[in-house]
Protein backbone atom coordinates (compact mmCIF):
# COMPACT_ATOMS: atom_id res chain seq x y z
CA UNK A 1 0.00 0.00 0.00
CA UNK A 2 2.92 2.35 0.75
CA UNK A 3 3.83 2.27 -2.93
CA UNK A 4 0.41 1.70 -4.48
CA UNK A 5 -1.38 4.74 -3.00
CA UNK A 6 1.24 7.33 -4.15
CA UNK A 7 1.33 5.57 -7.53
CA UNK A 8 -2.47 5.86 -7.84
CA UNK A 9 -2.39 9.55 -6.88
CA UNK A 10 0.24 10.25 -9.56
CA UNK A 11 -1.58 8.28 -12.26
CA UNK A 12 -5.05 9.72 -11.54
CA UNK A 13 -3.92 13.34 -11.12
CA UNK A 14 -1.54 13.05 -14.06
CA UNK A 15 -4.32 12.04 -16.41
CA UNK A 16 -6.67 14.67 -14.94
CA UNK A 17 -4.12 17.39 -15.74
CA UNK A 18 -3.64 16.08 -19.27
CA UNK A 19 -7.42 16.15 -19.76
CA UNK A 20 -7.61 19.66 -18.22
CA UNK A 21 -5.30 21.05 -20.92
CA UNK A 22 -7.47 19.71 -23.75
CA UNK A 23 -10.98 20.10 -22.25
CA UNK A 24 -12.11 23.70 -21.68
CA UNK A 25 -15.20 22.63 -19.65
CA UNK A 26 -16.29 24.51 -16.50
CA UNK A 27 -15.66 21.44 -14.34
CA UNK A 28 -12.11 21.34 -15.65
CA UNK A 29 -11.58 25.05 -14.89
CA UNK A 30 -13.11 24.65 -11.40
CA UNK A 31 -10.85 21.72 -10.68
CA UNK A 32 -7.84 23.79 -11.66
CA UNK A 33 -8.90 26.67 -9.33
CA UNK A 34 -9.31 24.16 -6.51
CA UNK A 35 -5.84 22.77 -7.25
CA UNK A 36 -4.31 26.26 -7.16
CA UNK A 37 -5.73 26.93 -3.71
CA UNK A 38 -4.28 23.64 -2.51
CA UNK A 39 -0.84 24.25 -3.99
CA UNK A 40 -0.73 27.69 -2.32
CA UNK A 41 -1.55 26.07 1.02
CA UNK A 42 0.96 23.25 0.58
CA UNK A 43 3.94 25.26 -0.69
CA UNK A 44 4.92 26.85 2.69
CA UNK A 45 5.27 23.33 4.09
CA UNK A 46 7.80 22.58 1.38
CA UNK A 47 9.97 25.44 2.68
CA UNK A 48 9.54 24.07 6.20
CA UNK A 49 10.57 20.62 4.98
CA UNK A 50 13.66 22.12 3.35
CA UNK A 51 14.69 23.91 6.55
CA UNK A 52 14.12 20.76 8.63
CA UNK A 53 16.17 18.70 6.19
CA UNK A 54 19.00 21.24 6.26
CA UNK A 55 19.00 21.23 10.05
CA UNK A 56 18.97 17.43 10.26
CA UNK A 57 21.81 16.97 7.73
CA UNK A 58 24.09 19.60 9.24
CA UNK A 59 23.37 18.90 12.90
CA UNK A 60 24.24 15.23 12.26
CA UNK A 61 27.50 16.33 10.63
CA UNK A 62 28.32 18.51 13.66
CA UNK A 63 27.42 15.76 16.17
CA UNK A 64 29.54 13.17 14.37
CA UNK A 65 32.39 15.65 13.81
CA UNK A 66 32.75 14.52 10.19
CA UNK A 67 35.58 16.16 8.16
CA UNK A 68 34.90 19.89 7.60
CA UNK A 69 32.04 19.88 10.15
CA UNK A 70 32.93 23.51 10.91
CA UNK A 71 31.29 24.55 7.62
CA UNK A 72 28.03 23.05 8.86
CA UNK A 73 28.21 25.34 11.92
CA UNK A 74 28.65 28.34 9.62
CA UNK A 75 25.71 27.17 7.45
CA UNK A 76 23.34 26.79 10.41
CA UNK A 77 24.52 30.02 12.05
CA UNK A 78 23.96 31.90 8.76
CA UNK A 79 20.52 30.37 8.32
CA UNK A 80 19.42 31.28 11.85
CA UNK A 81 21.12 34.71 11.80
CA UNK A 82 19.74 35.81 8.40
CA UNK A 83 16.29 34.50 9.24
CA UNK A 84 16.32 36.26 12.60
CA UNK A 85 17.30 39.70 11.26
CA UNK A 86 14.67 39.34 8.53
CA UNK A 87 11.93 38.47 11.04
CA UNK A 88 12.94 41.12 13.59
CA UNK A 89 13.72 44.17 11.41
CA UNK A 90 12.04 43.25 8.12
CA UNK A 91 13.57 43.08 4.67
CA UNK A 92 13.09 46.60 3.33
CA UNK A 93 15.83 49.05 2.31
CA UNK A 94 18.05 50.15 5.19
CA UNK A 95 17.40 47.08 7.36
CA UNK A 96 20.16 44.74 8.63
CA UNK A 97 18.79 42.08 6.25
CA UNK A 98 19.52 44.29 3.22
CA UNK A 99 22.91 45.17 4.72
CA UNK A 100 23.72 41.45 4.93
CA UNK A 101 22.53 40.99 1.36
CA UNK A 102 24.60 43.84 -0.05
CA UNK A 103 27.73 43.20 1.99
CA UNK A 104 27.79 39.41 2.37
CA UNK A 105 25.62 37.59 -0.13
CA UNK A 106 26.23 39.86 -3.14
CA UNK A 107 30.04 39.87 -3.00
CA UNK A 108 30.22 36.16 -2.11
CA UNK A 109 27.89 35.18 -4.95
CA UNK A 110 29.76 37.40 -7.42
CA UNK A 111 33.09 35.95 -6.26
CA UNK A 112 31.91 32.39 -6.86
CA UNK A 113 30.67 33.16 -10.37
CA UNK A 114 33.70 35.29 -11.30
CA UNK A 115 35.99 32.32 -10.63
CA UNK A 116 34.65 31.03 -13.94
CA UNK A 117 36.67 33.68 -15.82
CA UNK A 118 39.90 32.44 -14.24
CA UNK A 119 39.15 28.78 -14.92
CA UNK A 120 38.13 29.51 -18.53
CA UNK A 121 41.34 31.47 -19.16
CA UNK A 122 43.46 28.75 -17.59
CA UNK A 123 41.63 25.95 -19.42
CA UNK A 124 41.85 27.86 -22.73
CA UNK A 125 45.59 28.17 -22.30
CA UNK A 126 46.27 24.64 -21.09
CA UNK A 127 43.75 22.54 -23.02
CA UNK A 128 42.25 24.41 -26.01
CA UNK A 129 44.48 22.88 -28.70
CA UNK A 130 43.98 22.46 -32.45
CA UNK A 131 44.64 18.70 -32.18
CA UNK A 132 42.16 17.72 -34.91
CA UNK A 133 40.06 19.33 -37.67
CA UNK A 134 36.99 19.44 -35.39
CA UNK A 135 38.99 21.03 -32.56
CA UNK A 136 40.41 23.61 -35.01
CA UNK A 137 36.92 24.54 -36.26
CA UNK A 138 35.74 24.87 -32.64
CA UNK A 139 38.75 27.00 -31.77
CA UNK A 140 38.27 29.38 -34.72
CA UNK A 141 34.52 29.64 -33.99
CA UNK A 142 35.26 30.42 -30.33
CA UNK A 143 37.71 33.19 -31.26
CA UNK A 144 35.24 34.76 -33.74
CA UNK A 145 32.37 34.67 -31.21
CA UNK A 146 34.58 36.07 -28.43
CA UNK A 147 35.64 38.96 -30.66
CA UNK A 148 32.11 39.45 -32.00
CA UNK A 149 30.76 39.87 -28.47
CA UNK A 150 32.99 42.83 -27.59
CA UNK A 151 33.26 46.33 -29.11
CA UNK A 152 36.78 45.71 -30.45
CA UNK A 153 35.44 43.04 -32.83
CA UNK A 154 33.69 45.57 -35.05
CA UNK A 155 36.76 47.80 -34.93
CA UNK A 156 38.92 45.01 -36.33
CA UNK A 157 36.43 44.19 -39.08
CA UNK A 158 32.71 44.62 -39.71
CA UNK A 159 32.68 40.98 -40.77
CA UNK A 160 33.51 39.73 -37.25
CA UNK A 161 30.15 40.58 -35.59
CA UNK A 162 28.38 39.29 -38.72
CA UNK A 163 30.32 36.02 -38.63
CA UNK A 164 29.66 35.73 -34.88
CA UNK A 165 25.95 36.34 -35.52
CA UNK A 166 25.95 33.65 -38.23
CA UNK A 167 27.69 31.10 -35.97
CA UNK A 168 25.15 31.69 -33.20
CA UNK A 169 22.15 31.72 -35.56
CA UNK A 170 22.97 28.83 -37.87
CA UNK A 171 25.30 26.06 -36.59
CA UNK A 172 24.61 26.80 -32.90
CA UNK A 173 20.88 27.00 -33.51
CA UNK A 174 20.82 23.76 -35.50
CA UNK A 175 22.66 21.90 -32.74
CA UNK A 176 20.56 23.43 -29.96
CA UNK A 177 17.33 22.65 -31.78
CA UNK A 178 18.44 19.05 -32.24
CA UNK A 179 19.21 18.78 -28.54
CA UNK A 180 15.90 20.48 -27.62
CA UNK A 181 13.92 18.05 -29.78
CA UNK A 182 15.77 15.10 -28.25
CA UNK A 183 15.10 16.40 -24.75
CA UNK A 184 11.44 17.05 -25.62
CA UNK A 185 10.92 13.54 -26.93
CA UNK A 186 12.74 12.11 -23.90
CA UNK A 187 10.56 14.16 -21.52
CA UNK A 188 7.38 13.03 -23.28
CA UNK A 189 8.46 9.38 -23.13
CA UNK A 190 9.41 9.64 -19.44
CA UNK A 191 6.17 11.47 -18.59
CA UNK A 192 4.13 8.76 -20.31
CA UNK A 193 6.07 6.06 -18.46
CA UNK A 194 5.35 7.83 -15.14
CA UNK A 195 1.66 8.27 -16.00
CA UNK A 196 1.33 4.62 -16.92
CA UNK A 197 3.16 3.48 -13.80
CA UNK A 198 6.09 1.97 -15.70
CA UNK A 199 8.66 4.41 -14.33
CA UNK A 200 8.61 4.30 -10.52
CA UNK A 201 12.14 5.32 -9.46
CA UNK A 202 10.86 8.79 -8.38
CA UNK A 203 9.24 7.07 -5.37
CA UNK A 204 12.64 5.93 -4.09
CA UNK A 205 13.85 2.44 -3.44
CA UNK A 206 15.34 2.13 -6.93
CA UNK A 207 12.92 -0.58 -8.10
CA UNK B 1 68.37 31.60 -31.83
CA UNK B 2 65.68 29.21 -32.98
CA UNK B 3 66.41 26.91 -30.03
CA UNK B 4 66.01 29.77 -27.58
CA UNK B 5 62.55 30.60 -29.03
CA UNK B 6 61.46 27.00 -28.74
CA UNK B 7 62.63 26.89 -25.14
CA UNK B 8 60.55 29.96 -24.41
CA UNK B 9 57.41 28.34 -25.81
CA UNK B 10 58.15 25.12 -23.98
CA UNK B 11 58.47 27.09 -20.78
CA UNK B 12 55.21 28.83 -21.58
CA UNK B 13 53.54 25.43 -22.01
CA UNK B 14 54.42 24.55 -18.44
CA UNK B 15 53.53 27.99 -17.05
CA UNK B 16 52.12 27.93 -13.52
CA UNK B 17 48.41 28.69 -13.73
CA UNK B 18 48.72 31.25 -10.95
CA UNK B 19 50.44 33.59 -13.44
CA UNK B 20 47.46 33.16 -15.77
CA UNK B 21 45.11 34.03 -12.90
CA UNK B 22 47.18 37.13 -12.14
CA UNK B 23 47.08 38.33 -15.76
CA UNK B 24 43.30 37.74 -15.96
CA UNK B 25 42.74 39.60 -12.67
CA UNK B 26 44.73 42.59 -13.93
CA UNK B 27 42.99 42.46 -17.34
CA UNK B 28 39.64 42.77 -15.58
CA UNK B 29 40.45 45.13 -12.71
CA UNK B 30 42.40 47.80 -14.62
CA UNK B 31 39.69 48.60 -17.24
CA UNK B 32 37.11 48.74 -14.45
CA UNK B 33 39.18 51.28 -12.52
CA UNK B 34 40.27 53.26 -15.60
CA UNK B 35 37.34 53.13 -18.06
CA UNK B 36 38.08 53.85 -21.71
CA UNK B 37 35.64 54.80 -24.46
CA UNK B 38 34.31 51.96 -26.54
CA UNK B 39 31.47 51.97 -29.05
CA UNK B 40 28.56 49.67 -28.20
CA UNK B 41 27.10 47.94 -31.24
CA UNK B 42 23.32 47.48 -30.75
CA UNK B 43 21.78 44.25 -32.02
CA UNK B 44 18.22 43.57 -33.21
CA UNK B 45 17.01 41.41 -30.27
CA UNK B 46 17.86 44.32 -27.93
CA UNK B 47 16.20 46.88 -30.22
CA UNK B 48 13.02 44.78 -30.28
CA UNK B 49 12.66 44.81 -26.48
CA UNK B 50 13.33 48.54 -26.38
CA UNK B 51 10.77 49.30 -29.09
CA UNK B 52 8.11 47.08 -27.48
CA UNK B 53 8.52 48.74 -24.06
CA UNK B 54 8.61 52.19 -25.66
CA UNK B 55 5.33 51.48 -27.46
CA UNK B 56 3.64 51.23 -24.00
CA UNK B 57 4.72 54.80 -23.15
CA UNK B 58 1.99 56.83 -21.43
CA UNK B 59 -0.63 54.07 -21.76
CA UNK B 60 -2.65 52.99 -18.72
CA UNK B 61 -3.88 49.87 -20.49
CA UNK B 62 -0.41 48.45 -20.99
CA UNK B 63 2.22 47.17 -18.53
CA UNK B 64 5.48 45.25 -18.45
CA UNK B 65 6.17 42.40 -16.02
CA UNK B 66 9.78 41.91 -14.95
CA UNK B 67 10.47 38.48 -13.47
CA UNK B 68 13.70 38.09 -11.47
CA UNK B 69 14.88 34.48 -11.73
CA UNK B 70 18.46 34.63 -10.51
CA UNK B 71 20.57 35.15 -7.41
CA UNK B 72 23.47 37.43 -6.57
CA UNK B 73 26.08 35.27 -8.33
CA UNK B 74 24.95 36.42 -11.79
CA UNK B 75 24.22 39.97 -10.72
CA UNK B 76 27.21 41.42 -12.61
CA UNK B 77 25.57 40.54 -15.93
CA UNK B 78 21.87 40.81 -15.13
CA UNK B 79 21.57 43.69 -12.67
CA UNK B 80 22.63 46.42 -15.18
CA UNK B 81 19.98 45.26 -17.66
CA UNK B 82 17.31 45.20 -14.95
CA UNK B 83 18.17 48.75 -13.89
CA UNK B 84 18.31 49.92 -17.52
CA UNK B 85 14.85 48.51 -18.31
CA UNK B 86 13.34 49.91 -15.10
CA UNK B 87 14.91 53.27 -15.87
CA UNK B 88 13.44 53.14 -19.38
CA UNK B 89 9.98 52.43 -17.91
CA UNK B 90 10.21 55.25 -15.36
CA UNK B 91 11.59 57.71 -17.90
CA UNK B 92 8.90 56.97 -20.52
CA UNK B 93 5.97 56.55 -18.12
CA UNK B 94 5.53 52.82 -18.75
CA UNK B 95 3.65 50.88 -16.05
CA UNK B 96 5.86 48.16 -14.63
CA UNK B 97 5.34 45.14 -12.35
CA UNK B 98 8.05 43.06 -10.68
CA UNK B 99 7.87 39.52 -9.33
CA UNK B 100 10.25 36.75 -8.26
CA UNK B 101 9.87 33.07 -7.45
CA UNK B 102 13.27 32.54 -5.83
CA UNK B 103 13.85 33.70 -2.24
CA UNK B 104 17.40 34.76 -3.17
CA UNK B 105 16.05 36.97 -5.96
CA UNK B 106 13.84 39.04 -3.65
CA UNK B 107 16.53 41.35 -2.22
CA UNK B 108 17.92 41.76 -5.74
CA UNK B 109 14.55 42.80 -7.06
CA UNK B 110 14.14 45.34 -4.24
CA UNK B 111 17.66 46.64 -4.83
CA UNK B 112 17.06 47.04 -8.57
CA UNK B 113 13.88 49.03 -7.88
CA UNK B 114 15.62 51.24 -5.31
CA UNK B 115 18.52 51.87 -7.69
CA UNK B 116 16.36 52.64 -10.74
CA UNK B 117 13.98 54.87 -8.75
CA UNK B 118 16.72 57.33 -7.82
CA UNK B 119 16.07 60.61 -9.59
CA UNK B 120 12.49 59.75 -10.54
CA UNK B 121 9.30 60.76 -8.75
CA UNK B 122 7.58 57.44 -9.21
CA UNK B 123 5.05 56.06 -6.79
CA UNK B 124 4.42 52.46 -5.82
CA UNK B 125 0.90 51.41 -6.77
CA UNK B 126 0.61 54.20 -9.32
CA UNK B 127 3.64 53.93 -11.61
CA UNK B 128 4.89 50.50 -10.61
CA UNK B 129 3.97 47.58 -8.34
CA UNK B 130 6.26 45.08 -6.70
CA UNK B 131 4.36 41.78 -6.53
CA UNK B 132 7.11 40.45 -4.26
CA UNK B 133 8.18 36.87 -3.73
CA UNK B 134 5.97 33.88 -4.55
CA UNK B 135 7.12 30.32 -3.79
CA UNK B 136 8.58 28.39 -6.72
CA UNK B 137 5.91 25.70 -6.29
CA UNK B 138 3.20 28.14 -7.39
CA UNK B 139 5.22 29.56 -10.29
CA UNK B 140 3.29 27.78 -13.05
CA UNK B 141 -0.16 28.19 -11.42
CA UNK B 142 0.62 31.92 -11.03
CA UNK B 143 1.68 32.23 -14.69
CA UNK B 144 -1.48 30.48 -15.81
CA UNK B 145 -3.79 32.41 -13.50
CA UNK B 146 -2.30 35.69 -14.74
CA UNK B 147 -3.79 34.74 -18.10
CA UNK B 148 -7.25 35.11 -16.56
CA UNK B 149 -6.85 37.73 -13.87
CA UNK B 150 -3.61 39.11 -12.45
CA UNK B 151 -5.23 40.36 -9.26
CA UNK B 152 -6.50 36.84 -8.55
CA UNK B 153 -3.13 35.25 -9.33
CA UNK B 154 -1.22 37.60 -7.03
CA UNK B 155 -3.93 39.19 -4.82
CA UNK B 156 -1.60 41.27 -2.61
CA UNK B 157 1.52 43.25 -3.50
CA UNK B 158 4.79 43.24 -1.56
CA UNK B 159 3.49 45.95 0.79
CA UNK B 160 0.39 43.90 1.63
CA UNK B 161 -2.03 46.01 -0.40
CA UNK B 162 -4.82 44.34 -2.33
CA UNK B 163 -4.07 44.66 -6.05
CA UNK B 164 -7.66 45.52 -6.95
CA UNK B 165 -7.35 48.68 -4.79
CA UNK B 166 -4.28 49.99 -6.60
CA UNK B 167 -4.72 52.75 -9.24
CA UNK B 168 -2.19 51.09 -11.57
CA UNK B 169 -4.44 48.01 -11.87
CA UNK B 170 -7.49 49.96 -13.07
CA UNK B 171 -7.05 49.06 -16.73
CA UNK B 172 -4.87 45.98 -16.29
CA UNK B 173 -6.55 42.60 -16.24
CA UNK B 174 -4.36 39.88 -17.77
CA UNK B 175 -1.74 39.25 -20.47
CA UNK B 176 -3.84 41.25 -22.97
CA UNK B 177 -2.82 44.37 -21.05
CA UNK B 178 0.36 43.18 -19.28
CA UNK B 179 1.52 42.42 -22.78
CA UNK B 180 5.24 41.94 -22.18
CA UNK B 181 7.05 39.66 -19.75
CA UNK B 182 10.81 40.06 -19.42
CA UNK B 183 12.43 37.19 -17.56
CA UNK B 184 15.91 37.74 -16.13
CA UNK B 185 17.52 34.38 -15.62
CA UNK B 186 20.76 32.48 -15.38
CA UNK B 187 18.93 29.26 -16.15
CA UNK B 188 16.30 27.89 -18.53
CA UNK B 189 13.56 29.57 -16.45
CA UNK B 190 12.41 31.68 -19.40
CA UNK B 191 11.19 28.49 -21.06
CA UNK B 192 8.24 28.27 -18.64
CA UNK B 193 7.08 31.78 -19.65
CA UNK B 194 7.29 30.69 -23.29
CA UNK B 195 5.38 27.47 -22.56
CA UNK B 196 2.61 28.93 -20.43
CA UNK B 197 2.32 32.70 -20.98
CA UNK B 198 3.28 32.77 -24.66
CA UNK B 199 1.86 29.50 -26.02
CA UNK B 200 -1.37 29.55 -24.05
CA UNK B 201 -2.20 33.25 -23.78
CA UNK B 202 -0.14 34.87 -26.56
CA UNK B 203 1.81 37.13 -24.21
CA UNK B 204 4.97 38.69 -25.59
CA UNK B 205 7.99 37.21 -23.82
CA UNK B 206 11.55 38.52 -23.79
CA UNK B 207 14.63 37.27 -22.00
CA UNK B 208 17.50 38.87 -20.16
CA UNK B 209 19.99 36.08 -19.68
CA UNK B 210 23.63 35.48 -18.86
CA UNK B 211 25.97 35.14 -21.85
CA UNK B 212 26.35 31.42 -21.10
CA UNK B 213 22.59 30.90 -21.41
CA UNK B 214 22.12 33.16 -24.46
CA UNK B 215 23.14 30.45 -26.95
CA UNK B 216 20.27 28.26 -25.68
CA UNK B 217 17.67 30.91 -26.47
CA UNK B 218 18.45 31.63 -30.14
CA UNK B 219 15.99 28.94 -31.18
CA UNK B 220 13.14 30.81 -29.49
CA UNK B 221 14.24 34.11 -31.03
CA UNK B 222 14.15 32.59 -34.51
CA UNK B 223 10.67 31.17 -34.00
CA UNK B 224 9.39 34.46 -32.60
CA UNK B 225 8.49 32.88 -29.25
CA UNK B 226 10.89 35.41 -27.74
CA UNK B 227 10.39 38.91 -29.09
CA UNK B 228 13.87 39.93 -27.98
CA UNK B 229 16.81 39.00 -25.83
CA UNK B 230 19.50 40.73 -23.83
CA UNK B 231 22.48 38.38 -23.81
CA UNK B 232 24.93 38.90 -20.96
CA UNK B 233 26.74 42.12 -20.21
CA UNK B 234 26.75 42.99 -23.93
CA UNK B 235 22.95 42.99 -24.01
CA UNK B 236 22.88 45.15 -20.88
CA UNK B 237 25.37 47.61 -22.42
CA UNK B 238 23.26 47.80 -25.59
CA UNK B 239 20.10 48.54 -23.59
CA UNK B 240 21.89 51.14 -21.45
CA UNK B 241 22.96 52.88 -24.66
CA UNK B 242 19.43 52.85 -26.11
CA UNK B 243 18.03 54.35 -22.90
CA UNK B 244 20.66 57.10 -22.94
CA UNK B 245 20.29 57.88 -26.65
CA UNK B 246 16.48 57.88 -26.83
CA UNK B 247 14.56 57.75 -23.51
CA UNK B 248 16.95 60.02 -21.57
CA UNK B 249 17.83 62.26 -24.47
CA UNK B 250 18.24 65.92 -23.54
CA UNK B 251 18.21 69.04 -25.65
CA UNK B 252 18.96 72.69 -24.79
CA UNK B 253 15.97 75.01 -24.37
CA UNK B 254 15.81 78.69 -25.45
CA UNK B 255 18.16 79.64 -22.59
CA UNK B 256 20.61 76.89 -23.41
CA UNK B 257 19.62 74.81 -20.38
CA UNK B 258 19.48 71.09 -21.04
CA UNK B 259 15.95 69.71 -20.76
CA UNK B 260 14.64 66.13 -21.09
CA UNK B 261 13.54 65.50 -24.69
CA UNK B 262 12.82 61.80 -25.16
CA UNK B 263 12.76 60.71 -28.79
CA UNK B 264 11.56 57.67 -30.69
CA UNK B 265 13.85 54.85 -31.68
CA UNK B 266 15.67 55.37 -34.96
CA UNK B 267 18.30 53.12 -36.54
CA UNK B 268 19.97 56.14 -38.15
CA UNK B 269 20.42 57.97 -34.84
CA UNK B 270 21.83 54.90 -33.08
CA UNK B 271 24.21 54.27 -35.97
CA UNK B 272 25.70 57.72 -35.75
CA UNK B 273 25.68 58.17 -31.98
CA UNK B 274 28.84 58.02 -29.98
CA UNK B 275 28.48 58.45 -26.21
CA UNK B 276 31.69 58.98 -24.33
CA UNK B 277 31.88 57.48 -20.85
CA UNK B 278 32.76 60.94 -19.56
CA UNK B 279 29.50 62.34 -21.05
CA UNK B 280 27.30 60.29 -18.72
CA UNK B 281 26.92 61.88 -15.32
CA UNK B 282 25.74 58.96 -13.23
CA UNK B 283 28.22 56.07 -13.15
CA UNK B 284 25.43 53.70 -12.10
CA UNK B 285 23.89 54.15 -15.55
CA UNK B 286 26.99 53.02 -17.43
CA UNK B 287 27.88 49.96 -15.34
CA UNK B 288 27.45 47.54 -18.24
CA UNK B 289 29.40 49.67 -20.70
CA UNK B 290 32.30 50.01 -18.27
CA UNK B 291 32.04 46.26 -17.67
CA UNK B 292 32.26 45.70 -21.42
CA UNK B 293 35.69 47.34 -21.37
CA UNK B 294 36.85 44.73 -18.87
CA UNK B 295 35.19 42.01 -20.94
CA UNK B 296 36.96 43.26 -24.09
CA UNK B 297 40.37 43.06 -22.45
CA UNK B 298 39.55 39.69 -20.84
CA UNK B 299 38.42 38.22 -24.20
CA UNK B 300 41.58 39.50 -25.86
CA UNK B 301 43.68 37.96 -23.08
CA UNK B 302 41.95 34.60 -23.49
CA UNK B 303 42.51 34.73 -27.28
CA UNK B 304 46.21 35.54 -26.72
CA UNK B 305 46.42 32.64 -24.25
CA UNK B 306 44.83 30.27 -26.79
CA UNK B 307 47.21 31.40 -29.56
CA UNK B 308 50.30 31.15 -27.30
CA UNK B 309 49.23 27.75 -26.02
CA UNK B 310 48.74 26.46 -29.57
CA UNK B 311 52.06 27.82 -30.84
CA UNK B 312 53.78 26.06 -27.94
CA UNK B 313 51.82 22.89 -28.65
CA UNK B 314 52.84 22.80 -32.34
CA UNK B 315 56.50 23.58 -31.59
CA UNK B 316 56.61 20.79 -28.97
CA UNK B 317 54.87 18.43 -31.39
CA UNK B 318 57.37 19.19 -34.18
CA UNK B 319 60.28 18.70 -31.79
CA UNK B 320 58.90 15.33 -30.68
CA UNK B 321 58.41 14.24 -34.29
CA UNK B 322 62.02 15.19 -35.10
CA UNK B 323 63.32 13.17 -32.12
CA UNK B 324 61.25 10.13 -33.18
Amino acid sequence: MKRQIPLLIVIILGFIFVIHVFVPHKASADFYDWYQTWIKAISPFMVLLGIMSLFMVHSTKIKRKVPNWQYSVVTLASLIGTGAVGFIWGTQAGTPFMWLFKNVQMPMGATMFSLLAFYIASAAYKAFRARSTEATVLLIAAIIVMLGQVPIGIKISKLIPEASHWILNVPNLAAKRGIAMGVGLGMTATSLKILLGIERTYMGGGK
Amino acid sequence: MADKKMNFFEKMQALDRRYIYLVVALAIIIPLLVPFNSKTYVTEPTENIYKKIDSFSGRNDRAVLLCFDHDASTMAELFPMEVAILRHCFERDVQVFTICFMPTAKPLMDYALQTAKEGYEVQSGVDYVNFGFRPWAIRIPTMLKMGDDISEAVEYDDEGRKLTNLPIMKEIMNYNEMNLVVDFAASAAVLSWITYARARFGANVAAGVTAVMAADNYIYLQTGQLIGMLGGLKGAAEYEKLVDVFACHMEPDENGIMQPAPRDFSKEIIKNTWIKMSDIKNRMHKTARIGMNAQTVAHLMIIVFIILGNIGYFISKRKKNKVN
